[in-house]
């Protein structure tokens, strides 16, 4: 089976496409998280999520219209944990990170178990992406760039130095807010769609990467997008080529691509 | 003054520790103490998985408290038993599981109970178990039918031999109903040695289910005999491989033998080449995990998705309403009917 038989395929169009714009999502809200010291919200915010979907079940609600808002306020949790009770982000994380596994985890027990293996339902996988998690994830893209696009500069002092962004007027609450609820709700839905080591490293390694090199902060919006991006086409390409599993390709050639760009950081 | 508080400090630190350590020579002292005498007399039997549950539960009857270590909706390849477990097993009489490829922890949590009355009893044992080595694996006793139409074809065909195999052994043992009734036997051999007095009633119910799993086997040997289409397709980890050798079935699975390895891009176009080339109408997906892979492969193909149930475990719902193996079973000969158009 030669390259065009597999660009022919439905399912691969998707995964360009919807990882792609995922890809875009997480990139530009990462630089931010990065730069704030929540690398790990990702990973901590899926097991939220965890706990979200069993609360779900327990209540016998639609798992995912109870893990959204759950996840929101953990998200927000977290950013207060951090800013009020002066604890490091990532303790901040840790915590409503096992919180989550452990309401999951006794629900699941007081429940008597579930119909279904939460896991799996729970975790995406970028081959698998159905036509409706596609336009969800173009849709979501467009929403955080519109939103990033509208308060650049409000986001881009808050994560610079706050202090000086609530002196020079800005409501650093509010943007708290907003950049929480937009980083919980493209987990959550980010994670469903590609699964959730990817979010976790697109939320991260494009950024990290683009740190190393772009000169303003514009810039490295820019080239966080673009690394995210071409890791996602170049990894499923390869992972096609290689028959290996796409997720785990697409991360590997982020972790490339960042070793790169530091040892030609180093070398300039 | 300082050194008097140093010493204060000192001693209270100790009786803390000490405290802690009788506590938890309590705990361990508590745990070892009586393990067997639950109930009245009826031997206490712990299962791992569903069929072992199912067949222990219908030879025990009356005589015998059975249960099962998997809660309800989990999917057993990733299951670690917790410490409750750990304690269960500890407790119990006659502890049955699958064999070491389907259970690798089992032999470290016998070995840790220190019981050596504990009963246990590994299915598997005498049973050939079917191995991943070569293409062979993928059940293609049936007809490989539909001439190959181009090269890409053929090459799909060259390189199905090397997934799934991890040179493992397939541990989804009790998809052939003769496998089943060897498992049977075991079982109500470890119960009539656990309560002699109960033997004969044991070895009868044993026989009785028996007899049920040679007329469903008929009624699959007849029930797939003449079908349009003998390939199934499935978009989970390979379980039906005993099962559809035994009908003469081709299967296909997006997965090895366990479903923690990711299928591949190449996985999943092998199975959509061959829903295409063999013009196939269904797909068929797992239980309990989400059928992404299934329905992937079916909008790819317009194909229609239908769930086999490998019967590892039950949902909360069928729990809830005691469903049997034999129960699950027929659903699976419906469906396979229904989705291979069988006569």
């Amino acid at each position: 089976m030669g390259f065009a038989d597999f660009l022919g395929f439905a399912f691969i169009q998707r995964a360009y496409l919807a990882g792609s714009f995922i890809a875009v999502l997480c990139a530009m809200l990462g630089l931010f998280l990065v730069l704030r010291r929540f690398s790990l919200i990702g990973d901590g915010l899926s097991h939220v999520s965890f706990g979200g979907i069993a609360l779900g079940l327990f209540l016998g609600l639609e798992p995912l219209w109870v893990a959204l808002p759950i996840s929101v306020a953990a998200s927000s949790l977290i950013l207060v944990l951090s800013r009020r009770a002066r604890l490091y982000g990532d303790a901040a994380i840790a915590i409503v990170s096992s919180s989550g596994i452990a309401l999951g985890v006794v629900l699941a027990s007081l429940a008597g178990g579930f119909n279904v293996d939460l896991m799996s339902y729970l975790f995406g996988n970028i081959l698998a992406v159905s036509p409706v998690e596609t336009y969800l994830s173009v849709l979501l893209s467009a929403v955080v760039l519109a939103v990033i696009a509208f308060l650049y500069h409000d986001l881009f002092s808050v994560a610079f130095d706050e202090e000086y962004a609530t002196v020079s007027g800005i409501r650093t609450g509010a943007v708290n807010i907003l950049l929480a609820t937009l980083t919980a709700v493209s987990v959550v839905l980010a994670v469903k769609v590609v699964g959730v080591m990817l979010v976790s490293a697109l939320l991260v390694l494009p950024a990290v990467s683009a740190l190393q090199v772009a000169r303003g902060f514009r810039g490295a919006l820019l080239l966080s997008s673009c690394i995210a991006v071409l890791s996602v086409l170049v990894g499923i390409t390869v992972s096609f080529l290689a028959d290996i599993p796409a997720g785990g390709t697409v991360v590997l050639v982020n972790l490339l691509v960042f070793f790169v760009l530091l040892a030609w950081k180093r070398i300039r | 003054m300082k050194q008097k508080d140093l010493w204060e400090k000192r001693v209270f630190v100790i009786l803390i520790g000490l405290v802690f350590m009788g506590f938890a020579f309590w705990i361990l002292n508590r745990r070892t103490e009586a393990p067997t005498d639950i109930g009245i007399d009826r031997p206490v039997v712990v299962t791992t998985l569903f069929p072992l549950y199912d067949m222990a539960r219908f030879v025990g009857g009356d005589d015998a408290d059975v249960s099962l270590l998997l809660p309800p909706g989990i999917e057993p390849h990733s299951f670690e038993p917790t410490p409750a477990d750990i304690v269960r097993i500890g407790e119990a009489d006659v502890f049955v599981y699958t064999g070491d490829a389907m259970e690798p922890w089992a032999k470290d949590v016998l070995s840790g109970t220190g019981r050596r009355d504990l009963l246990a009893v590994d299915a598997s044992e005498g049973i050939a178990m079917r191995v991943g080595s070569d293409g062979d694996e993928h059940g293609h006793e049936g007809e490989e039918g539909m001439d190959q139409e181009d090269d890409a074809d053929a090459d799909l065909e060259e390189e199905e031999g090397h997934h799934h195999d991890h040179g493992g052994l397939d541990p989804h043992i009790w998809l052939d109903f003769d496998n089943a009734a060897v498992m049977v036997r075991h079982v109500a051999a470890a119960l009539s040695e656990a309560d002699p007095s109960h033997a004969a009633a044991y070895a009868d119910r044993a026989e009785k289910y028996v007899s049920g799993l040679s007329d469903l086997d008929r009624a699959y040997r007849d029930g797939l005999a003449v079908c349009k289409s003998r390939t199934i397709v499935y978009g989970g980890h390979y379980a039906f491989g005993y099962l559809a050798a035994r009908y003469g079935l081709s299967y296909e699975a997006a997965q090895g033998f366990s479903p923690d390895a990711e299928p591949t891009a190449k996985d999943l176009a092998r199975l959509v080449g061959q829903v295409r080339r063999e013009r196939l109408s269904a797909v068929f997906a797992e239980e309990l995990s989400s059928p992404k892979i299934a329905e992937t492969i079916a909008a790819e193909t317009g194909a229609t998705v239908f769930e086999l149930d490998a019967a590892h475990n039950l949902t909360r719902d069928e729990a809830e309403h005691s469903v049997s193996f034999f129960d699950i079973m027929r659903r699976n000969l419906d469906t396979l009917r229904q989705g291979l158009s069988c006569e």
